[in-house]
């Protein structure tokens, strides 16, 4: 069985994958802080937008069009649909800033 | 048959008159009061993503880009949108929105998918499928009717026209 260098590579993958979630999640954390006026140790990944967050639809736009700006991404209503924690926010950011550009 | 007829039109009616007066309500009441419903449409067709050219803007919203010019320097003047010069070709000029244009597009947008999930709740997957299929074939007919009509400027002008009575008419009674 050919399996060269993979187990090595693929903890490099994931090592990589969790520095750029942890960096997406450090971005979320300014936004949200900013936008709410809260501390950043008041705020957990689990935690729910529109319920632990309280976000009124204005809110949840300002941060989602900051997110689409510092990513050069698109977030559009059906995606959002599927996002509840921050966490999930963290992970739709970090798939679609990996996609290719057109 | 015929009451049918007579209770299907005045809903049809109904529901043209309703849908225009609750979505300029939901503007004049929400966050961006000082646009008008056909800037918001403007805003709308333009998009969030994307710099268009006037000639797009225009045909999609069914006006002239004469008139397109003067809403849009209205939207400039409000800063909802920017003019800028196409980067490969110097001649175009590229519509976009700013980030107030941005957010007022994406919360009226909202507007409507919420009036669209409260119609559709009631159902199940089955139902919705065959309501979004009659009123398809609805709005394909009237499509066919409006064509028959040159350009959507005049008949826009006429749902305003409608939507204006209908609410002279409720001020009138209350």
């Amino acid at each position: 069985m050919d399996d060269t260098a993979d187990p090595r590579e693929r903890n490099m993958n994931e090592e990589d994958i969790m520095k750029k979630k942890d960096m997406i999640f450090e971005d979320i954390l300014k936004l949200l802080i900013a936008e709410l006026d809260v501390s950043p140790t008041d705020i957990r990944p689990d935690m729910t937008i529109a319920e632990d967050l309280k976000f009124d639809s204005l809110q949840l736009y300002e941060f989602v069009i900051d997110l689409e700006e510092a990513y050069d991404i698109r977030l559009p209503d059906d995606l959002l649909d599927n996002v509840s924690t921050i966490s999930d926010v963290v992970d739709l950011v970090y798939s679609l800033s990996i996609e290719p550009k057109d | 048959m015929q009451d049918i007829e007579l209770e299907l039109a005045d809903r049809l009616v109904r529901i043209f008159e309703n849908v225009l007066f609750t979505e300029e309500k939901s503007i004049q009441q929400g966050y961006f009061s000082n646009l008008s419903i056909a800037e918001m449409h403007t805003l709308d067709a333009i998009g969030p993503y994307d710099a268009r050219t006037m000639t797009e803007t225009a045909a999609s919203l069914g006006i002239t880009t004469g008139t397109l010019t003067v809403s849009i320097d209205r939207l400039v003047k409000k800063g909802y949108v920017v003019r800028n010069r196409d980067e490969k070709d110097r001649r175009i000029v590229r519509i976009s929105l700013t980030r107030e244009g941005k957010l007022a597009c994406r919360m009226h947008g909202k507007y409507h998918k919420v009036l669209a999930r409260h119609i559709l709740e009631p159902y199940d997957d089955k139902e919705q499928r065959m309501l979004l299929d009659m009123v398809e074939e609805v709005d394909l007919y009237l499509q066919q009717q409006a064509a028959r009509y040159d350009g959507s400027e005049s008949i826009r002008k006429t749902a305003k026209e409608v939507a204006d009575r209908k609410r002279r008419r409720n001020n009138d009674d209350g």
